[in-house]
């Protein structure tokens, strides 16, 4: 086609200059219609009259060629006289809406230039679906060739998963990637997602179509509350390269994001271990019924839609008696583009060292669930192991486990005292108070009163025997008191009687005898039970019949003095051993 | 009669007692089991109303502990020194005032104690401040009694037996006296005292705007020497003294 139209054109330029003279030259730009909606096309002509075959294309003023140029060429000969026009036209669109102006485009006709006159094309909205915002946005800055970050969504818990979509946007027929730089996430934790190579995929864009192939998948958690930005990615790529072009060289920048990420409510449960999304919990032990020494394998399985990846042992309190190893983790999970999903399993190894019955009871910890966006607690079935003495009993023990100190692992305030409190009123105090006083004044009280008591029963009892012993000795002073004062008074008769009548009185007041019995038998059998018994009652024998013969004949064998002495002495004699 | 003597100050304690004691019965059940529950607050102003006219070493350690739930670490301080005061003894008491000490911001090097007061402290310790009292009272029952007996008694062994104890009951009871006096006057003492405000100056004149000396803090426990024209002299346990307002302090 073009070549017929280049063999004219020759024909016509050969005998144009003739045939020409004096005709009309015409360049004119006509567009079939100048309001379009977004993603609508818009076919630009331009048509050079008698002018030759060269013409530059117009700026199009940020509308886009979705097609062409086709070339075109008219030869028309009326009456006689011939005119040539050669035209090219485009398929334009808009991607945005707004006014364009298609500049003019120019022509060298002769030794001049002749050019168009400049079109407004006005694109308005779309009316139907719009196209996605990030594509549309990274059309603007370059039709041809761009490259998107779109989210799964804007807007996520912390801890929630987003999937993030890298997605390069190519009209070139040949594109070689040459530098891929993935954005710094600031605030995210990120996962890989693996993304199956499937080539280029046709899709088209405010109505210009693309090959559209996704370049990385990631799967992003945000980590902190607020607004997080997620920088441009960057690429470069060469286009155009070909066996005899170089191609080139092309540096792209996509779109930043900017994502909210929603801290999760503040009511957050003691046991909640950070997990964000939808999960179930089990714990199952292999058997519930083992002898000592055997091990159990518990496993606990956390299945469901998280970042399972990030998730910790729960925490199982085995009983002392058990052996724990750390448990094992096994992984199922896998990270697509719907997110990452799968189980953990947290394997426990135990093994119970004596025998008895353990609850262990459940597992449980608490998760955010974004289907009803709040916690929600899992709790697994409560395990339950009987252990039966194991083989041999406890010699059989060979790997006992080592004594350890008990380590502190927290500290409590003791706990408050039930029970009784032993309140009493406030302030009061037993010392000091009245009964304290009535308590410490009622026995000397009482004791003064069995004095009296005790007295006027002892003299009512006429107890003559005691009070008679009780007061021999004081007796026995009193008439020695009248022998001494007949001795200094030098007075015979009466000293010796009075010697003698407190010698036999106080011995007959203090062994409770009779006048008569005074004797010396007597007095040595009642004599007999103390310390020096016979001697004193030989003593006293002696002394009362001194005295006696001195009563009735005046013959002093001793001195008055030295006699009165010795009665002094024994009856402090006779006092003293009868105390001891 | 002399036997019924222990029995006449039991009575009329009891009987003060017997008044109140239902009303006090429900409200101590409702703040254990508050406590048990982890409803501290309500705990405590149960067991609060309880010491409004009741006291004991007891019911202290449970307000105490309701105040350190609640993260009030001063105000449990003070309430365990209420309660050891009642009785020095009390492990409890002892253990909880050690932690809630360890909360306190303040270090202050005590003077060292010297071994006899250790040895008293020890001595009088016990879990019923009318300890030595009523062992006073058994003690001068004691005495008469065996005084009693040395009189009364026919067989001379038994009276000179008698004799011999009687002495040493009235030693046992001079000593009674001695302690119970010293108990009494340590629950009287009110000049130790708990700082309640998060932060106070201590200046080195009863006036505003004079020297600051020491900063102390919440929960320091202070002897109060004196109390002048709003401003009261504290001592610290290593000896140094200071003024402070009195409305920062609150009395043990």
């Amino acid at each position: 086609m073009e070549r017929i139209a280049r063999i004219l054109l020759f024909f016509a330029l050969c005998i144009g200059p003739q045939l020409l003279h004096g005709q009309e030259i015409s360049f004119t730009a006509t567009v079939d219609r100048k309001s379009i909606a977004v993603g609508e096309h818009v076919r630009l002509t331009l048509t050079l009259t008698n002018g030759g075959d060269r013409f530059n294309s117009p700026d199009l003023g940020g509308l886009v060629v979705v097609g062409g140029p086709s070339y075109g060429s008219n030869m028309v000969s009326t009456n006689g006289r011939m005119s040539v026009s050669v035209s090219r036209t485009w398929l334009i669109t808009g991607t945005a809406p707004g006014k364009y102006t298609i500049g003019a485009a120019k022509a060298s006709v002769g030794g001049g230039t002749i050019q168009t006159e400049p079109i407004v094309i006005e694109v308005l909205k779309a009316g139907s679906k719009p196209s996605d915002a990030n594509a549309s946005q990274g059309q603007r800055s370059d039709p041809n060739l761009f490259v998107t970050i779109s989210l799964s969504k804007n807007k996520a818990y912390v801890g929630e998963q987003v999937v993030a979509t890298y997605t390069l946007y190519n009209r070139y027929a040949a594109l070689e990637l040459t530098k891929f730089e993935l954005p710094k996430l600031s605030g995210f934790w990120s996962e890989e997602i693996e993304v199956p190579d499937n080539g280029w995929s046709e899709q088209v864009v405010n109505g210009i179509g693309y090959r559209v192939a996704v370049l990385k998948k990631q799967l992003l958690f945000p980590q902190r509350s607020g607004k997080l930005r997620i920088e441009p990615l960057e690429l470069t790529c060469i286009v155009n390269r070909s066996f005899f072009n170089r191609g080139s060289s092309v540096d792209l920048r996509s779109n930043a994001l900017d994502f909210t990420a929603i801290a999760l409510p503040a009511n957050a449960p003691p046991d909640f271990n950070g997990a964000v999304g939808e999960l179930e919990l089990s714990a199952l032990a292999d058997r519930t019924s083992v002898k000592a020494n055997e091990a159990i394998e518990i496993t606990v399985r956390v299945t469901g839609r998280s970042n399972l990846k990030l998730l910790d042992a729960p925490t199982l309190d085995f009983p002392g008696d058990f052996e724990a190893y750390d448990p094992k983790v096994v992984d199922k999970i896998s990270v697509n583009a719907s997110g990452m999903s799968g189980s953990r399993e947290f394997q426990y190894t135990v093994i119970p060292r004596h025998d008895g019955h353990f609850d262990l009871g459940s597992v449980a910890f608490s998760y955010f669930d974004t289907r009803s966006n709040s916690y929600r607690p899992l709790r697994s079935a409560p395990i339950v192991i009987d252990v039966a003495p194991g083989d041999g009993g406890p010699a059989a023990n060979v790997q006992r486990p080592s004594k350890s100190d008990v380590v502190t692992l927290g500290e409590e305030v003791r706990y408050i005292r039930t029970g009784d409190l032993g309140l009493r009123p406030k302030g009061h105090f037993l010392f000091g108070s009245f009964s304290w006083l009535v308590g410490m004044s009622t026995p000397p009280l009482a004791f003064l009163l069995f004095l009296g008591w005790h007295r006027k029963r002892l003299r009512a009892l006429g107890d003559v025997e005691g009070t008679r012993r009780k007061r021999a000795d004081g007796v026995a002073r009193k008439r020695l008191r009248d022998a001494e004062q007949a001795l200094q008074q030098g007075a015979h008769g009466p000293f010796y009687t009075a010697l003698a009548k407190a010698l036999h009185g106080y011995l007959s007041d203090k062994f409770n005898l009779g006048v008569a019995e005074v004797n010396p038998n007597e007095l040595r059998q009642r004599l007999a039970h103390l310390q020096d018994g016979t001697e004193l009652a030989d003593t006293c024998a002696r002394l009362l019949s001194t005295c006696d013969m001195a009563r009735f004949a005046p013959v002093e064998d001793k001195p008055r003095r030295e006699l009165y002495d010795e009665a002094t002495q024994l009856i402090q004699r006779i006092e003293r051993s009868a105390r001891a | 009669m002399k036997r019924l003597l222990p029995f006449l100050f039991v009575l009329t304690t009891t009987e003060t007692i017997a008044v109140t004691s239902l009303h006090t019965d429900s409200l101590l059940a409702r703040g254990q089991r508050a406590y048990a529950a982890g409803d501290h607050q309500t705990a405590l102003a149960a067991f609060d109303s309880v010491a409004q006219n009741m006291n004991s070493a007891a019911l202290q350690l449970n307000i105490g502990n309701c105040w350190f739930k609640l993260g009030d670490v001063a105000h449990a301080i003070l309430h365990y020194e209420r309660g050891l005061r009642l009785s020095p003894g009390d492990e409890d008491l002892r253990a909880n005032l050690d932690l809630a000490n360890e909360q306190v911001k303040d270090r202050i090097a005590e003077k060292p104690s010297f071994a006899l007061g250790t040895t008293w402290a020890g001595l009088r310790g016990g879990h019923d401040p009318d300890q030595w009292a009523r062992r006073s009272l058994w003690a001068c029952a004691v005495f008469f009694v065996l005084l009693t007996a040395a009189i009364a008694m026919r067989q001379r062994t038994v009276r000179r037996m008698a004799w011999v104890l009687s002495s040493g009951a009235l030693l046992v009871l001079v000593l009674c006296i001695a302690f119970a006096t010293a108990r009494h006057s340590e629950l009287m003492d009110d000049t130790q005292a708990v700082i309640m405000a998060p932060k106070v100056d201590v200046l080195g004149e009863p006036r505003a705007g004079s020297k600051v000396l020491f900063v102390l803090h919440k929960g320091t426990k202070v002897l109060v020497l004196q109390t002048a024209d709003g401003w009261c002299e504290v001592e610290l346990p290593n000896g140094n003294v200071g003024w402070m307002p009195p409305a920062t302090i609150e009395r043990i």
